[in-house]
Order: structure tokens, then C-alpha cells, then sequence
């Protein structure tokens, strides 16, 4: 085995400038899928939870299709199947002077509406973890459903939701790479670019993952510190339950 | 004021159902404005299902309701009644306020902002004015020094009063309250009572759903009794409670007092 260490520490430390724009892919296309899962999944989530049969009949039917073919099926569908049918043709669109590729957005659209099927179902059960009490109580002073939602409901929710939502995007993070398939020049794209010129396939994958490894630790750190913070704020209650409890001693 | 304005709750020939079990029967019940009703009734004879139909918390299979001169939850269509939308109904029970038996504060507010939400984000009220109205009912009901606290800090009968607060602060034309000193310890039941004995003489229409006789013998100015989903008997409370007609009130009575 042989392994090119001075290659290695290179490719790592001086990454060409089509890795860094890939990498910038990467992260771009993780926060823009994420946005749109986060949206659609409140959506969705609102849907099929709705008291009417029709609205959660069409949620079930895109949270099933969604969670039952595999993302690279979908990617591949949503851009060059619905390009062959001539139902969508993605082209490129310049805003502001940059031009956004027709395959990156495709390839955020498919993976937003991919996050936004099992953003749904953790809105929906961090929802329903949220004492029934509390919404008939806001309903009975007569507060409509998206006012119930935003003020009483999903702020008790996202103590429940926050830990799956930071593990779905750890997920989306690595599943960016599938978008190479349609050529959008991610990471992984880039590096097999790189390694149809140099043959150094061990060295390069090897650097990729440790770009993912930076990518997916920097995000469990900052989770980490969020759900701390959260604790914080509520032992910080306990304490005040406890000054309660010896004020009413004394 | 007419014969029409003085009801304010109507209900005619109300049945309710769950799955196959018919819970209301054929209901009729009325509240005038300004009257203090007390609903009792033995276990599961649905005083907590009629309550609810009132502000359409539960949803009615035949029958119709009508509160301030309006049918809640449902609107005519061809003679037939169809669910209104949410957000009408919505609007509607903005006017009747509802106090449960846990409380159901808002966990994720103080006690303020639990009074002052509603007028605030419903009643489109000026923040300032929601909070100072907030202040002035957190007095009223015993409690203006709690204003900060969370309602996990609260013992049981401070937060059902900062709950009665809450449903006051709509302005609403009436009180429902459903069995709301049976979840609290018993050293706390006369607070709670003792504000809701306060609320009555200010001349609030109210419908309370309790076990606490003496309460509905004090304060009453008509008793509903229950069973089985129907209303066996009604009348003023020197009456239901001195000579009740109906073996089940007798029985019930006989429990509760002896
Ligand atoms: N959500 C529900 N689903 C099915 N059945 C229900 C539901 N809520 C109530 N019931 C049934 O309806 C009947 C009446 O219930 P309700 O709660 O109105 O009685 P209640 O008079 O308030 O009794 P309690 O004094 O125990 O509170 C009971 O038999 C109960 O089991
Ligand atoms: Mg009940």
C-alpha cells in the first residue's frame, strides 16, 4: 500500500479552487434544501393533521411516495425525467449577476421536497406532544389555527423537534453528494474530477471525508450548544421553582 | 331589551354522539343573560359534552345552538347544517370563556402574557392596554404580585385563578366552567371559589359545572341536573336541594350531602 502523504496534506490544506466552490455548493445546497424542507414539513405537517379527509389524503400520499423511493430516484426523476416528459425543463436563471444552474435546482428542489416529507412527520409528532389543554384552552379564547400554532403550539414543540430536526440535516449534509448524478459539481463531483486526471483515489476520498467529517461535526457542535442553551433555560426555572418553594418555608 | 336578547345560550334538541354512544339526548338548554347556572350530575352523565357543545369544542349530530343570537359551529345551507370554517368559529367564541378543570395555562409564557395574549393577538388591543388590563385582573383575583411567575411555579389555585383571569380578560358574554376546583388540593378549593362567588355577584352570565353544593346552593340562581345525557330536572337550588323530585337527584344529593 501506498499511501502520498505530502499529496494528501495538500489536497487538504490547499484544495483547489473548484473543491472550495464545491464546497460551497454543498453547504448552499444543505441550507436552501433545509429551508424549503422546514417550510413544506410545517405545511405538510398542518395538513395532515387537518380535520378535513381530502387534505390528509394529499399528505400522506407525498409523505408515503417521498419516504418510499430512494432520494437518487428522485433527483434523477425530478430533473432529467421531468425534462424527457417536457413537463419541466430546468434552465439556468441569473439573479443579481449570478447565474444558478437548471441541475442545482433541481437538485435543491429534490432535496427539499425529500427533508420536507420527513420534516412533516417531526413537526406532526412534536404537535401532537404538545398537551391537548393547550390548544383547546387558546381556541376556547378564540384564537384561529395559525395564531394557536405559531404562539401556543409549536414554541412547546420545538423542544421535542430540535434534536430530530439537527439529525435530518446531518443527514442532508451527506446526501448532497447524490446531486453529482446530475452534474452539479458538489465535493464529490469535483472529486472525481480530480481523480479521473491523478488516479490518487485513496488520498482524495480521504480528504473528502474529512471535509464531511468537518461539515457534520462543525453542525453537532452548534446543536450541542443550542440544546444546552435550552436546558440551561430550564434548570435555570427549576432554581426559581426551588427560591419559590424556600420563600414559602421561611 | 326583548324576550330574544335576554337568552344567550339556546340549545334545542341537541344529541351528541361518540362513535355509536349517544351522549346528549335530545337537550334542550337555555342560560338568560346574567344568570348563574349550575350543571350536576352524576359521573359520565356529559355536563363536560354539553359544556364543550357550547363554544364547539365538540361537534353535534342534530340540533342546533345558538349564543348571542347566533348558531355557533355551524351555518345553514339548503336546511341543512354544514361545520362553519375555523376561523368563524373562531371568532365567535371569542365571547365565551371557558375554564377547565387542569387550568391549561399557556407552559410557555408567564403569567402576564398568558392574560394579556388573547386581547392582545384577537381582540387587537394596544400592548400597553392588554398589559394594564392584565395587571388589574391578576389583582382581582388575588394575584398581582405573580405577574413574572411561569405557571409551573404556580400551586393548583393560583393558576386556576390566573386561568379565570385569562378568560376574563376577553370581555367575553359568558363563563363556562368545567368541574374547576376538583384537580386542586382541598385547602386551595375556597380561593378558587371565592372568585368565582365574586365574579357571579359582578353580574356575569356563568355556567359552572361542579361538585361543590354549597357553592351551588349559594351562588345558583338555577340547578340542571343530568343523567344519562339528558336533563332529568332543573330549578332553583332551595328546590333541587330541599325537595328533589327525581331518584337520581335524590340519590346524588344523598351521596354528596350525607
Ligand atoms: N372524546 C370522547 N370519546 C368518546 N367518548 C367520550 C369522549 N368524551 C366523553 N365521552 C363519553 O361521554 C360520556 C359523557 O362524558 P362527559 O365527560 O361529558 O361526562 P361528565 O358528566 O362530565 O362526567 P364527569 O363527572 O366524570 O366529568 C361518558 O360516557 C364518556 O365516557
Ligand atoms: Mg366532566
Amino acid at each position: 500500500m501506498h499511501f502520498d502523504w505530502s499529496y494528501f496534506w495538500a489536497q487538504l490544506l490547499t484544495p483547489s479552487s473548484a473543491f472550495l466552490v464545491g464546497l460551497g455548493l454543498t453547504v448552499a445546497m444543505a441550507v436552501s434544501a433545509e429551508i424549503i424542507g422546514v417550510v413544506l414539513g410545517l405545511l405538510f405537517a398542518q395538513l395532515r393533521l387537518s380535520r378535513r379527509r381530502s387534505l390528509r389524503a394529499i399528505a400522506s400520499l407525498y409523505i408515503w411516495a417521498v419516504r418510499g423511493t430512494p432520494l437518487l430516484v428522485q433527483i434523477v426523476f425530478i430533473y432529467t425525467g421531468l425534462a424527457a416528459a417536457g413537463i419541466m425543463h430546468f434552465s439556468d436563471f441569473t439573479l443579481a449577476g449570478i447565474t444558478i444552474p437548471g441541475n442545482l435546482q433541481a437538485g435543491i428542489l429534490a432535496l427539499g421536497l425529500h427533508e420536507g416529507a420527513y420534516m412533516a412527520e417531526i413537526f406532526r409528532a412534536g404537535i401532537m406532544a404538545v398537551d391537548k389543554g393547550q390548544t383547546e384552552a387558546a381556541k376556547a379564547l378564540g384564537m384561529p389555527p395559525l395564531m394557536l400554532m405559531r404562539h401556543v403550539v409549536l414554541p412547546q414543540a420545538l423542544r421535542v423537534i430540535l434534536l430530530p430536526i439537527g439529525n435530518q440535516f446531518n443527514i442532508l449534509l451527506k446526501n448532497t453528494t447524490l446531486v453529482s448524478v446530475i452534474g452539479v459539481s458538489e465535493m464529490l463531483l469535483v472529486t472525481e474530477t480530480i481523480n479521473s486526471a491523478t488516479f490518487r483515489t485513496f488520498e482524495l476520498y480521504a480528504v473528502l471525508g474529512i471535509y464531511f467529517l468537518i461539515l457534520t461535526s462543525a453542525w453537532s457542535l452548534f446543536m450541542g450548544w443550542v440544546e444546552k442553551r435550552l436546558q440551561l433555560g430550564r434548570k435555570s426555572k427549576i432554581v426559581r421553582i426551588q427560591a419559590v418553594a424556600a420563600e414559602a418555608e421561611s | 331589551m326583548s324576550m330574544a336578547d335576554d337568552i344567550l345560550v339556546d340549545m334545542q334538541n341537541v344529541d351528541k354522539y361518540f362513535g355509536a354512544n349517544k351522549i346528549l339526548d335530545n337537550v334542550d338548554f337555555t342560560v338568560k343573560r346574567g344568570e348563574v347556572v349550575v350543571l350536576i350530575g352524576p359521573s359520565g352523565s356529559g355536563k363536560t359534552t354539553l359544556l364543550r357543545c357550547i363554544n364547539h369544542l365538540e361537534t353535534i349530530e342534530h340540533g342546533r345552538i345558538m349564543v348571542n343570537g347566533k348558531m355557533i359551529g355551524y351555518r345553514e345551507i339548503g336546511g341543512k347544517l354544514i361545520e362553519d370554517r375555523e376561523r368563524n368559529i373562531a371568532v365567535q367564541r371569542r365571547d365565551v370563556g371557558m375554564v377547565f378543570q387542569r387550568f391549561n395555562l399557556f407552559a410557555n409564557m408567564n403569567v402576564l402574557r398568558n392574560i394579556a395574549i388573547s386581547p392582545q393577538l384577537v381582540r387587537k388591543a394596544a400592548k400597553q392596554e392588554a398589559l394594564a388590563q392584565a395587571r388589574a385582573l391578576l389583582k382581582r383575583v388575588g394575584l398581582a404580585e405573580k405577574e413574572e411567575a411561569y405557571p409551573s411555579e404556580l400551586s393548583g389555585g393560583q393558576q386556576q385563578r390566573v386561568a379565570i383571569a385569562r378568560a376574563l380578560a376577553m370581555n367575553p358574554a359568558i363563563l363556562l366552567f368545567d368541574e374547576p376546583t376538583s384537580a386542586l388540593d382541598p385547602e386551595m378549593v375556597g380561593e378558587v371559589l371565592a372568585v368565582m362567588r365574586e365574579i357571579a355577584q359582578s353580574g356575569m352570565t356563568m355556567v359552572v359545572v361542579t361538585h361543590e353544593m354549597g357553592f351551588a346552593r349559594q351562588v345558583a340562581d338555577r340547578v340542571v341536573v343530568m343523567a344519562q345525557g339528558r336533563i332529568i330536572e332543573q330549578g332553583p337550588p332551595d328546590q333541587i336541594f330541599g325537595a328533589p323530585s327525581h331518584p337520581v337527584t335524590q340519590r346524588l344529593l344523598g351521596a354528596v350531602l350525607h
